[in-house]
């Protein structure tokens, strides 16, 4: 969202429109222009030594990944939100291998 | 030479009320003042519209644009913030208590979310602010807070600011609104004794006519400059720069099928139409030196369809 700059002067965000004029920084979705979002999620997976070897065990080799896109009104995710995307995907990791 | 001077008088005197009567209808001859809600819904009232137009009346009255100074509730709330905190924590503002609210501070939200306010006396905006704070207080029982909400509900965004009232943007260029009159498309007369003519607003399908509320950021033109939307600067100065040429009326009515239902974010629809969203997973063992890490790598790739930058605020 565009970060409304208090009073139009500063390093501080303002809040309500009696305060805001200008922006500080915008972390909005500009129009026409490809963003790309990243995220790594571990994983449920124990970590041990043994014979002074770390050892993997990994707990569950499939994992299911749901993306939501929302709008939330008041900044927060639990009032007043709406869900404008929502998309499942199944990950895997191999069994075995070296 | 008198009987010349007579006549002369006459001519002027004639040109004078020509003049006067021409410009009696509009809104830059407008004397009279609403002194309370009731008198500036009645200003303008266009239930009158209904009969002919139930259809799109019965979208408008679905829009927040029926209750732009209620909204979903927050807007009567930051209507009593912005008198508590912001009004009355200024040192110059002249107002120390909430009956001291005038017309030129609640202007500040008035501009966009009751702009036929500037045809009203102080005396209307004391009682905005009075049912904004008896709908904000906890302690208000709930007959009263429905009281308030049905006072607050009386003044909005209704057919005659779009259709007339903020029908003309260059009004030396198109002329000042008539009282009598309502634009959109067409030239003709128009079956309302209320409003017999009907004339074709230049910018009725153009994006500044909701531009005019929808924000180019502070409000520079009032003395204690406010911000809320800022839409319309970043249609103009991101959406277009990218290439985009479709206009608000485009995809809030036309695309959407929303009608004078005119949404934003809470219509799902619109919202899912406004960004593409492809989504890539896979997983991978990452190797953490001499440990391996599984992990599942997710992409998600956004494009906004929008006019504007998404979210605004």
């Amino acid at each position: 969202m565009p970060i409304p700059q208090q009073l139009a002067r500063g390093d501080k965000m303002g809040r309500g429109p009696y305060e805001k004029s200008g922006i500080l920084r915008d972390t909005s979705l500009p129009p026409n222009r490809l963003v790309i979002e990243s995220f790594d999620i571990p994983f449920p997976a124990e970590f041990t030594k043994q014979d002074g070897k770390n050892i993997t065990t990994i707990l569950d080799y499939d994992m299911t990944v749901t993306v939501e896109l929302m709008y939330e009104p008041f900044g927060t995710n639990d009032t007043d939100t709406f869900t404008w995307q929502k998309v499942t995907k199944k990950v895997s990791i191999e069994k075995g291998g070296v | 030479m008198k009987v010349f001077r007579l006549v002369a008088l006459f001519a002027f005197l004639a040109l004078l009320c020509t003049v006067l009567l021409a410009g009696q209808n509009t809104y830059a001859a407008e004397a009279k003042k609403a002194t309370s809600i009731d008198e500036l819904a009645k200003m303008y009232d266009s239930t009158g519209c209904k009969g002919c137009h139930e259809a799109i009346y019965k979208e408008w009255e679905q829009s927040i644009h029926s209750r732009s100074i209620f909204g979903t509730g927050r807007t009567a709330a930051t209507i009593k913030t912005t008198v508590a905190v912001g009004l009355m924590g200024m040192q110059y503002s002249g107002v120390k208590k909430p009956e001291d609210v005038q017309v030129k501070h609640l202007m500040m939200c008035a501009k966009c979310h009751l702009p036929q306010l500037a045809e009203a006396t102080d005396a209307v905006a004391k009682e905005i602010v009075k049912n904004a704070y008896v709908y904000s207080d906890p302690k208000a029982t709930d007959e009263a807070k429905d009281k308030a909400i049905v006072q607050l509900s009386k003044v909005n965004i209704n057919c005659l600011i779009c259709h007339q009232r903020n029908a003309i943007t260059h009004k030396w260029v198109d002329g000042f609104p008539a009282k009598d009159t309502v634009y959109g498309f067409k030239n003709g007369e128009h079956a309302d004794p209320a409003h017999p003519k009907m004339k074709e607003s230049k910018i009725m399908d153009e994006s500044i006519l909701c531009g005019q509320c929808h924000g180019l950021g502070p409000n520079l033109e009032l003395e204690e400059p406010t911000q809320c939307a800022t839409l319309y600067g970043s249609h103009l100065f991101s959406y277009v720069p990218e290439g985009g040429h479709e206009k608000c009326q485009d995809c809030h009515m036309k695309k959407s099928k929303l009608g004078h239902n005119i949404q934003s974010y809470r219509d799902t629809g619109l919202g899912k139409s406004a960004v593409d969203f492809k989504v890539e997973a896979f997983g991978y063992q990452w190797r953490d030196g001499s440990r391996m890490v599984p992990q599942a790598s997710v992409k998600v790739e956004m494009i906004n369809r929008a006019g504007h930058a998404i979210p605004d605020g």
